[in-house]
């Protein structure tokens, strides 16, 4: 039972952060999402401090709120400041996280986080941190009804965003040409982003938040050549990897988020290596048979 | 030389452009007529693509204003169609030459709504007009640059718009694209539409066009290809850049100058 | 207070110690972050830093205790298998280079944190200390693995100054480099070795989370005071000293703190300081220069309105009223009055109970301005084609910018004429 609850919750989190990875590497803003996961640290610390529980919504819209304000700051040092993108990027997100590291040292006593957590969560206590209503009922694991939400949101906006998203994604200068407004449409993925991050935190950390925004598309993405199936497959791997993730991380004893960025990347090489369409095994193949006709 | 005429598609007043500050076009004064296959002609660097991103409202204008059938652009958006320059995409997209086709269907279709099945039809029917039906399933990675080109076209065939702007579309294209593409814009432009065509290409201009707008910071000529295509206008266009001009459009960059006097416009004596 | 006289005045060994190592970890991982900085491979940095934490772990199991030698080799290799491999997906797939360092990072720090777990709950007593080479502990730098990490720094230092041409010419232009002979393959091979060892050093300090920040930040810092590639070197190294200086103070006055999180907040605040302030680059200089343009613009302007006054009644040292100043041209009230103010103070307008007349000097300026306006505009109809009713806005631009040089130029390219498009006289001094 617990071990089904860990596995739901990772593989909650790990579709979510998949849907949402795929507009960002095929917008090649991978790394944006790498700072934004850092970047909402702080975010996530102060409204701990303020609001004194981690379960309330104030966090969520606090954190996700601190997520695009770190899209504005790389813009505003990029463009303002004229600082290089990949430095502008660099500069901020670093200086979010430590401000949050320190942040949870100084107020080691009133916030209940600890260095650890946030770099690799604390997953294995899902089943533990139980959401009981006021009347005493007890409703199960409290993250899978936070990540459950967010899925459906993102889930929502997905699809009903697609045809703008696969557009401003695909050929933005068209996209505006027709009046679709490309910044719009980046902040409200910006936005989605922050706010799957901040409710994947505790339970993946922030930087497996990262391997599960990235790992996944980017392996699905060198099994098809379509959008729709590449959000479908990389779900699945969500859930591969979740599940794989947890018996591996039981075996060596480990942590389970960091077991599950291990098996993500040993699937996307797997792909890299052996996928029937861009694999390096099946080019090579392909490469042969074109200086080797058959029949000579 | 420089042809105005009457009720013209585009009206281009006083355009500036700068990039970083810098002036890559100055005072562009142009009016274009209905109906005609239009070449816009310059050396590299001359600003040709910039114009079309400005009208289509793609980089800011530093002053002057653009109308399109005496409109302003977010009037008449779903009128005009345009075609960026093929490499400005990522081919390796997982998309179908379809999906992309269909891409034209949006600007009509509206916020959250879906292509139906009379969007798909019409995508399909403008793949065939470009001869590439039998591809409407391939990825679009798969497909030859000449291919791609086709695809764009069908993009913007699908849009059924009435004026079309074409950023390099014969850029690293095949022989046989190249003549098929100028077929349907013939067509297009024989059925009345007026086509706008980014060019770099000297040798073709005279075959391939029915006006000409020569280009190189600044408008040099614009008119019937027969009155603007002469070796005198060209030698303008291509032979040495005006160093003045160019000096000072650096020294605004430097210094950072306004392009123009923002907080006293319009308030000037005539 | 004590402990900050007791610090700095580095009587305890122990404190020497400490500062020395801080020093030189962060201020050669400055240095050789510049170049990668210069390079705009910013975020490779970020992919090594989080890579070496799996070769950490493994030298340990394999070792079974905290040898930094081994611990630095074991690191060295996946810090270089990283580049390797985001190098390889990128070049063998469709996966972009962001996508590829991003995966990488990400994956290499997931089976660190999976070793590093495993090896927390072995039981095995050496491994106390192992977890902070994820947030850095200056406090730890003493005896033999300072001695290590010191000789470390001073390779990275010693081989920057011998390769700086090299280097900065990579930096600049890869091409060039290569058509004048240089071994460009093995510059940038030894340049990738250097950061790799730069950040395997670094995270002594700072650790491996935020040692993107010790390579990024003080270079990006240095950036906005100089134009110079070999000032700004300097300048990103004694950033990045100063950081690692406060660092190491507070990782002896609160031991439980993690030292890396400081040292990239003080950092940041520089380079933040740095954005705003720096003058020439800086956001809060350009802002201001943006105002005294401003200014120059409205008061050329208002010389401007009052040579014409002049032109018109032949008289150009009448006393005018500001309602006069206002039929040839709208001011907005406020800016022109200031402006009048300003031009009095600088010698170019007298001002006699509440009217103003050109003194010698404001005439000649007011004229100028008036003669480039008209020099512009017949320019632009000459040159550009452009109808003569359509040249004026541009006009009105331009005659602020020109220089005397370009002043010159023009005169000279249109020979000296004497009329505007529009027939008005051009005035020569």
């Amino acid at each position: 039972m617990e071990a089904l609850q860990i596995i739901l919750a990772g593989s909650l989190v790990a579709i979510a952060c998949g849907l949402l990875g795929c507009f960002l590497i095929l917008r090649k803003m991978a790394m944006v999402g790498d700072a934004i996961s850092h970047a909402v640290l702080p975010g996530i610390v102060l409204a701990f401090l303020f609001t004194g529980s981690r379960d309330s919504v104030t966090m969520l819209i606090g954190a996700g709120a601190i997520g695009i304000l770190t899209t504005f700051l790389i813009e505003f040092f990029h463009k303002k400041g004229r600082l290089q993108t990949d430095a502008s990027i660099g500069v901020t997100f670093t200086w979010l996280f430590a401000v949050g590291v320190i942040l949870i040292s100084v107020f080691a006593g009133k916030v209940d986080l600890d260095q650890d957590c946030v770099l690799y969560g604390e997953i294995a206590y899902v089943p533990l941190d139980l959401w009981i209503t006021d009347s005493g009922q007890i409703m199960g694991p409290r993250v899978l009804y936070i990540t459950g939400t967010v899925l459906i949101i993102l889930i929502a906006f997905i699809s009903l965003g697609y045809k703008e998203l696969f557009l401003t994604t695909f050929d933005p200068a068209y996209a505006s040409a027709i009046g679709i407004s490309t910044a719009v449409w980046h902040y409200l993925l910006m936005g989605a982003v922050s706010l799957t991050t901040v409710a994947s935190f505790e339970s993946v950390g922030a930087i497996l938040v990262v391997a599960l925004l990235i790992a996944p598309p980017a392996t699905a993405y060198l099994l098809t050549e379509n959008l729709k199936k590449m959000l479908l497959i990389t779900s699945l791997l969500g859930v591969v990897i979740s599940a794989v993730g947890y018996y591996l991380a039981a075996w060596f004893d480990g942590s389970i988020a960091g077991a599950m960025a291990s098996v993500a990347g040993l699937l996307f090489m797997l792909a890299f290596l052996l996928s029937p369409t861009n694999g390096l095994i099946a080019k090579h193949r392909r490469k042969k048979a074109i200086l080797k006709p058959s029949g000579v | 030389m420089i042809k105005h005429v009457d009720n013209p598609v585009l009206e281009v007043h006083d355009l500036t452009v700068s990039y970083d500050r810098k002036p890559v076009l100055w005072d562009i004064d142009l009016t274009l007529p209905a109906g005609k296959l239009i070449g816009i002609v310059g050396p590299n660097g001359a600003g040709k693509s910039t114009l079309i991103k400005s009208v289509m409202g793609l980089t800011p204008n530093s002053s002057g204003y653009v109308k399109l059938f005496d409109k302003d652009l977010k009037q008449v958006r779903d009128r005009i169609s345009y075609v960026p320059q093929r490499e400005s995409v990522d081919w390796d997209f997982p998309a179908s030459a379809l999906d992309v086709v269909l891409m034209g269907r949006y600007g009509k279709l509206g916020l959250f709504k879906r292509p139906r099945k009379a969007d798909r039809d019409i995508a399909l029917d403008s793949l065939q007009k470009v001869g590439m039906d039998a591809y409407a399933g391939r990825q679009i990675s798969q497909l030859s640059g000449g291919q791609q080109q086709r695809v764009f076209l069908a993009r913007a065939l699908a849009q059924q718009a009435d004026l079309y702007f074409m950023d390099e579309p014969f850029a690293g294209v095949d022989a046989a694209t190249e003549k098929a593409i100028i077929e349907i814009l013939r067509e297009m432009s024989a059925k009345g539409n007026t086509v706008i065509v980014v060019h770099h290409d000297l040798q073709s201009v005279t075959q391939y066009f029915d006006w000409v707008i020569l280009l190189n910071m600044r408008l040099v000529g614009s008119g019937p290809t027969s009155e603007v295509f002469t070796t005198e206008l060209l030698q303008e266009t291509y032979g040495g850049k005006l160093t003045l001009l160019s000096d000072v459009g650096d020294l605004i960059r430097r210094e950072r100058f306004p392009n123009r006097e923002q907080f006293d416009k319009a308030q000037k004596p005539k | 207070m004590d402990t900050f006289f007791e610090f700095f005045s580095f009587a305890d060994p122990n404190i020497r110690y400490v500062v020395i190592g801080s020093l030189l970890l962060t201020a050669s991982s400055a240095i050789v972050g510049s170049f990668t900085f210069l390079k705009k491979k910013a975020l490779v940095g970020d992919a090594v830093a989080h890579s070496v934490l799996p070769g950490v772990c493994l030298s340990f199991i394999l070792y079974g205790e905290k040898n930094p030698i081994i611990l630095i080799f074991g690191a060295f290799a996946t810090g270089w298998l990283s580049l390797i491999l985001i190098d390889i997906i990128s070049s063998h797939s469709k996966v972009k280079e962001d996508t590829a360092i991003g995966l990488i990072l990400s994956v290499f720090f997931g089976i660190g944190i999976f070793m590093l777990t495993i090896i927390q709950k072995s039981g095995n007593a050496a491994q106390t200390g192992l977890d902070q080479i994820l947030f850095g502990k200056a406090a730890s730098l003493v005896g033999n693995d300072l001695i290590a990490f010191a000789v470390i720094a001073a390779i990275l230092i010693l081989s920057v100054w011998f390769f700086f041409k090299e280097f900065t010419l990579l930096a600049f232009d890869e091409d060039f480099a290569s058509t004048i002979g240089l071994p460009v393959r093995a510059i940038e091979l030894l340049l990738t070795t250097l950061t790799v060892l730069a950040v395997v050093i670094g995270i002594q300090a700072v650790g491996v989370v935020l040692m993107a920040a010790m390579l990024i930040t003080p270079a990006a810092a240095a950036r906005f005071w100089t134009e110079k590639i070999s000032t700004m070197v300097w300048l990103a190294a004694i950033f990045g000293a100063f950081s690692g200086l406060t660092g190491a103070y507070i990782s002896y006055i609160a031991p439980s703190m993690p030292t890396g999180p400081w040292i990239v907040v003080v950092i940041s605040t520089i380079a933040f300081i740095s954005f705003f302030m720096a003058p020439k680059r800086g956001i809060l200089y350009r802002m201001n220069n943006q105002r005294k343009i401003r200014r120059q613009i409205n008061d050329e302007n208002i010389l401007k309105a009052l040579y014409q006054l002049g032109e018109e009644e032949k008289n150009f040292y009448e006393k005018r009223t500001i309602e006069e100043i206002l039929t040839k041209r709208k001011f907005d009230p406020a800016s022109l009055k200031t402006g009048l103010r300003r031009l009095k103070r600088e010698g170019y307008l007298g001002n006699e109970s509440g009217h103003w007349s050109f003194t010698k000097a404001g005439k000649h300026k007011g004229q100028r301005t008036v003669k480039l306006h008209r020099l512009w505009e017949l320019y632009l109809t000459q040159y550009l084609r452009i109808a003569p009713d359509h040249v004026h806005d541009d006009a009105d631009t331009i005659e602020h910018i020109l220089t005397p040089e370009l002043e010159t130029r023009l005169e000279k390219l249109l020979d000296y004429p004497t009329v505007d498009p529009h027939q008005s006289e051009i005035p020569y001094q």
